[in-house]
């Protein structure tokens, strides 16, 4: 039996593929207890604390702390129950294939835990037979990405298809962003100047004839130019300009998420936007007396996504997740609301809102966004969600269209509550305060009368209050 | 020494075959019925044939721009060339050539030639071979005016010379190298031989208008080399009926010379007159010759606007054996 | 401004040169034509029609009929350059280069810096290059590549009549060795000349047209094919930059850059067949330099790996085209 055990990047959620030793707690020989700190693994959300699970001795460290990103199920390190030889310990890690699993999984012994079984291992690359000629790399890729080759043409001699044939294959078709023509600026004999030097001439205002070029064989170039342009003029002294250094801030991981999963969403997600003005002033009036009654501090925003939650359970067309060319309908809403942590935009999920009461939606949220605040959020928090509701009311913001937060079907944007005229029933003029509410909608899962119907709904919510606690 | 009758018959038909190929091509041409720089050989047929009546095909010859009677000379296909120089698929190199670059080796014809005086180095070459196979064969680089100051020619006597090869070197002065006058560009004034004679080598002159002439100099000529002695050349002096390539204006020639020279060099019209004055044949018997050889030349072109055209596929063909 | 051919802005040019300067010498096959003939000489002034009238003005020694001899033409030009005069040598068909191909590359192109900078060399050498006449593979190739890629010389493909005007007082002004390279196609266009004594420096490439799209780039005839493909283009909303390099040594690094850093597309088409061409050179330029700008392959319409097949059919499935200009920009404006 052997008494090793492989401690490997665990997999938190369903959505971790990699994670990152923050810190090592323990080092190589030192002897631990069950429930002492390991490490810290900072994933593209969160940042845990890994517990021991037995009392053992770190054996090896393999990864250590710092920026590697490993993939879930790498060798982070290696435990014992007791010291054993280096060689040993060598071997065991020659020979350790990593799988999807959590937290080093115990040998089954007088005493441990049945260990946690393991996760199947990810679906090997399909293999292709093929007698055209392809590329190792090509079709290395065609197998892991599941590519047709019989609708790729091969680019290489006599028709094999490389690399960038497969990869083109599978790039989504994006059509280019045409810029047409531009002003051809003519072109004096007399004047020595490059092409795109004219151009900038042109465009500027630049009387070539007085310019010195510093370009090959005394050419005129783009820089000449440039720097000939005029600056303009300003009153009274002179502005000096000073350097204007950018201070560098590199990407953290949570910063890296977010622009990467932005990107892909304003990129892939056919966005369409519905607008509705929604009468707030009978929710104001109620929530001072509901907040007294119920001895609760719930803000406007509790109240909107408590109403976003019944509304959800009345239209679960909209109340959705997009996977693949699958459309997940939730009977529950578990709704999203978008903090502003230290760390960036987080957006902690308070599950199923439409079965709780006003003041555990209050509570629940409350104790969301401190967690937020504090950095402390777990994968639990974050993972899924059915609605986001985002609010920038407090910022003064009258109205914004926010992007869908995937595999989400919708999201919602609350601008600041206003006074506006609006007519009487008796044709006179009147002020009510008013909210602004941009419904963000992915097209390819919801269609635009589900998106109405759903806002109608929420609206009828919002402005009739006394419904929110029927 | 006496040619018999066939031989005489065979020697008129194969002029004939030049002269009216010739001809055709200059009519074609004129209506844009065929594409490409073309420069015609008539009026020089006695050369080519008095020539190549000698040769078997396992001796080589290598020709010049003017190319069309040498090879219909030593023996390529006449449907061949035409569909060739019309550019079909089904031509003698598949339409790839054309006009300029006609070859058939396995009749020993080793390529008409775009470059002027590239032809004697390879000619060298072929001699070489033969001399190496040891069966007496020859190797002939027929050069014009102009081919004689190049370089490559000169080089060519010299090493021919020098490693006694069997290559003969037949210069036809038609006293033009393209608009030029032969007596302007030769230096060594009136005469290309004494060139030849300079580089070591023994050397024959004739008028190449007479097909007799050629024929009974180059007997002498072939024995001569034939029989290990190492190269030779010849000079013919001959006419060439039409421009430089076909569109030249010609303005560089004298007042009525085309029509003199038509006149009173026509090796096709000398050698009707001698052999019926001699009565070795009646002008009969090249009368028929002469219909059967129009119908043979209408039949080709007919065969040639007929025969299928290349496809842009056959452009990498033939490029390598294998690539 | 003068409106003239190809032609006649080649043989106008040397002859005003001529006229200037009693230095400047004109030697080749057939420049004067029918020397030692009863209708000559002056029967054709050059093949092409470029020197027509030259042996009338400037007579026997500063006009020079050659017999067919390209090795001693260019040999001489280069003899005649370091003796102090001003040569321009015609070699009538760029292929016959090969023949002297000796007197080009180790001579003409070398002489001044084998000779420690205390020489100079300026003999230019025209040549007609270039397919499109069904002229089969020894009459109808394009050489500029391989004389680009030898130091010491100056290669210059003029595609329009001020082209050749500006560029050949150039190569008339300057000391060095120049290739000039007429395309057979192109003697018969016709186009404006501006009056005036102005020359168009080398390296300096003219952008006949501007666009944000895509850039073309190209040499000699290929610049009209280019043009018409850009017009295609155009009906799409797509804007081409097409840049003339009118010299391919030097070469205007800095307007391919330039034009690539705003397109990030390039196209380059090139009459040579593809390996190790002016195209290849061009691309390697922009993969080097202009990297971060590009937003797809590049792409190169060339011809194939043969020579030049004589058949009509061939030639034109051979040489690049308009419309395979227009299919190589779609591909790289499609690329994903």
């Amino acid at each position: 039996m052997s008494k090793l055990r492989p401690f490997c990047m665990p997999k938190w959620g369903i959505e971790m593929t990699e994670g990152t030793i923050a810190e090592w707690m323990v080092g190589e020989g030192d002897r631990v207890k069950r429930g002492d700190t390991l490490c810290l693994i900072e994933t593209a959300k969160i940042t845990n604390e890994v517990e021991a699970e037995n009392d053992c001795v770190i054996l090896r460290v393999l990864a250590p702390a710092g920026q590697d990103v490993l993939p879930v199920g790498a060798l982070l390190a290696v435990f014992g129950d007791d010291d054993v030889p280096a060689a040993e310990v060598d071997a065991f890690i020659a020979a350790f294939v990593p799988a999807e699993g959590g937290v080093g999984e115990a040998p089954v012994a007088s005493g441990d835990k049945p260990a946690k079984p393991a996760a199947a291992p990810a679906a090997a690359p399909k293999k292709i037979a093929t007698n055209r000629p392809i590329s190792p790399e090509a079709l290395a890729l065609a197998e892991r990405e599941g590519a047709d080759l019989d609708a790729i043409e091969g680019s290489g001699r006599g028709g094999r298809i490389t690399y960038q044939d497969v990869y083109q294959h599978l790039r989504p078709q994006a059509a280019p962003v045409l810029r047409g023509a531009a002003e051809l600026a003519p072109e004096d004999l007399r004047i020595f100047a490059s092409p795109l030097a004219r151009r900038l001439a042109a465009l500027h205002g630049v009387d070539l004839s007085g310019l010195t070029g510093t370009g090959p064989r005394g050419r005129i170039s783009k820089h000449d130019v440039l720097a000939a342009v005029p600056a303009p003029a300003s009153g009274g002294a002179a502005f000096v300009a000073v350097a204007n250094t950018p201070r560098i801030a590199p990407f953290d991981k949570v910063r890296g998420v977010i622009a990467q999963r932005l990107t892909a969403a304003k990129r892939d997600i056919p966005h369409f936007y519905l607008r509705v003005a929604v009468d707030v002033d009978a929710l104001l009036a109620l929530r001072k007396t509901a907040n007294l009654v119920l001895g609760i501090k719930a803000s406007i925003n509790d109240y909107l996504v408590l109403a976003a939650g019944k509304a959800l359970a009345r239209h679960p067309d909209v109340n959705v997740q997009l996977h693949g060319d699958a459309v997940h309908h939730f009977p529950h809403a578990d709704i999203a609301v978008a903090v502003a942590s230290p760390k960036g935009l987080v957006t902690p999920i308070v599950r199923q809102v439409d079965r709780m009461t006003l003041p555990q939606l209050a509570a629940a949220t409350a104790a969301q966004i401190d967690k937020a605040k504090a950095g402390r959020l777990s994968w639990e928090d974050l993972d899924g969600g059915t609605f986001t509701i985002s609010n920038l009311g407090m910022f003064g913001i009258d109205d914004f269209d926010a992007v869908i937060n995937p595999p989400q079907g919708a999201i919602l944007a609350v601008g600041r509550a206003r006074r506006e005229a609006v007519e009487t029933a008796d044709g006179g003029i009147d002020f009510a305060t008013r909210i602004s509410l941009t419904l963000s909608v992915d097209h390819r899962a919801i269609d635009g009368a589900a998106g109405a119907q759903f806002l109608a709904t929420l609206k009828g919510l919002i402005e009739d209050p006394e419904q929110l606690f029927g | 020494m006496q040619l018999s009758r066939e031989q005489m018959l065979q020697a008129y038909r194969r002029m004939k075959i030049i002269r009216e190929f010739e001809e055709r091509l200059h009519i074609d041409i004129a209506t844009g019925a065929i594409a490409g720089f073309t420069h015609l050989y008539c009026g020089q047929e006695a050369v080519a044939v008095g020539v190549c009546e000698h040769l078997d095909t396992d001796d080589k010859i290598v020709s010049t721009h003017r190319g069309h009677g040498h090879c219909l000379a030593k023996g390529c296909d006449v449907d061949g060339m035409m569909k060739e120089i019309w550019g079909s698929r089904e031509g003698l190199c598949k339409g790839k050539g054309g006009s300029m670059h006609i070859a058939d080796v396995d009749v020993g014809m080793l390529g008409a030639n775009g470059i002027v005086g590239a032809g004697a180095p390879i000619a060298v070459g072929a001699a070489l071979a033969a001399k190496l196979d040891g069966k007496g064969k020859v190797a002939i680089t027929f050069s014009g005016d102009g081919a004689c100051n190049q370089g490559t020619t000169f080089e060519a006597m010299n090493m021919a010379v020098v490693t006694k090869a069997p290559c003969i070197f037949v210069f036809e002065n038609n006293h033009y190298s393209e608009h030029t006058g032969f007596e302007y560009a030769v230096g060594t004034q009136q005469d290309i031989a004494s060139r030849a004679e300079a580089f070591g080598m023994k050397v024959w002159r004739a008028d190449g208008t007479d097909f007799f002439a050629v024929h009974e100099t180059m007997r002498e000529l072939l024995d001569y080399v034939r029989a290990g002695n190492g190269p030779a050349s010849v000079e013919f002096d001959t006419e060439r009926f039409f421009g430089h390539f076909e569109g030249d204006p010609q303005r560089y020639r004298g007042e009525g010379e085309l029509d003199r020279i038509r006149e009173t060099r026509d090796c096709l019209k000398k050698f009707r007159q001698s052999v019926v004055s001699a009565k070795l044949l009646t002008d009969a018997d090249l009368d028929t010759i002469d219909a059967e050889v129009l119908d043979q030349i209408e039949a080709a072109v007919v065969a040639a606007r007929a025969a299928p055209r290349p496809t842009p596929e056959d452009v990498l063909a033939d490029v390598y054996v294998a690539y | 401004m003068a409106k003239m051919m190809y032609r006649d802005a080649v043989r106008s040019t040397i002859f005003e040169a001529m006229e200037r300067d009693e230095r400047v010498v004109v030697l080749g096959e057939d420049v004067v034509g029918g020397m030692g003939t009863a209708g000559g000489p002056e029967a054709i002034g050059g093949i092409w029609s470029t020197s027509t009238g030259f042996y009338d003005a400037f007579g026997p020694d500063r006009v020079i009929d050659t017999p067919i001899s390209e090795s001693a033409i260019v040999g001489a030009a280069g003899g005649l350059a370091l003796a102090g005069k001003k040569p321009i040598a015609e070699l009538m068909f760029a292929d016959f280069i090969g023949v002297s191909l000796d007197q080009i590359w180790n001579q003409i192109a070398k002489f001044r810096y084998m000779f420690g900078g205390k020489s100079t060399c300026p003999a230019i050498i025209r040549m007609a290059y270039g397919g499109g006449f069904n002229a089969a593979a020894q009459h109808s190739q394009s050489v500029h590549h391989f004389l680009t890629a030898m130091p010491g010389l100056k290669v210059v493909m003029p595609s329009t009549p001020e082209d050749v005007r500006g560029l050949l007082r150039e190569a008339l002004r300057g000391d060095d060795p120049v290739i000039f390279l007429e395309h057979k196609a192109l003697y018969g266009v016709t186009g404006e000349v501006p009056d005036g004594d102005w020359t168009i420096p080398f390296g300096h490439a003219r952008l006949t047209r501007a666009g944000q799209d895509l850039t073309l780039v190209a040499t000699g005839l290929m610049v009209s094919r280019c043009e018409a493909a850009a017009d295609a283009l155009a009906k799409d909303g797509i804007g081409c930059d097409v840049i003339d390099l009118r010299t391919t040594s030097p070469m205007d690094e800095e307007a391919i850059l330039d034009s690539v850093e705003v397109t990030g597309r390039l196209v380059v088409v090139d009459e040579a067949p593809q390996r190790c061409s002016l195209a290849t050179d061009i691309s390697a330029l922009a993969a080097q330099k202009a990297f971060a700008s590009l937003k797809a392959p590049i792409e190169m319409v060339c011809a194939p790996h043969s020579p030049v097949p004589f058949a009509l059919e061939l030639e034109q499935a051979y040489l690049p085209s308009a419309a395979k200009i227009e299919a190589a920009a779609r591909k790289v404006l499609g690329y994903r």
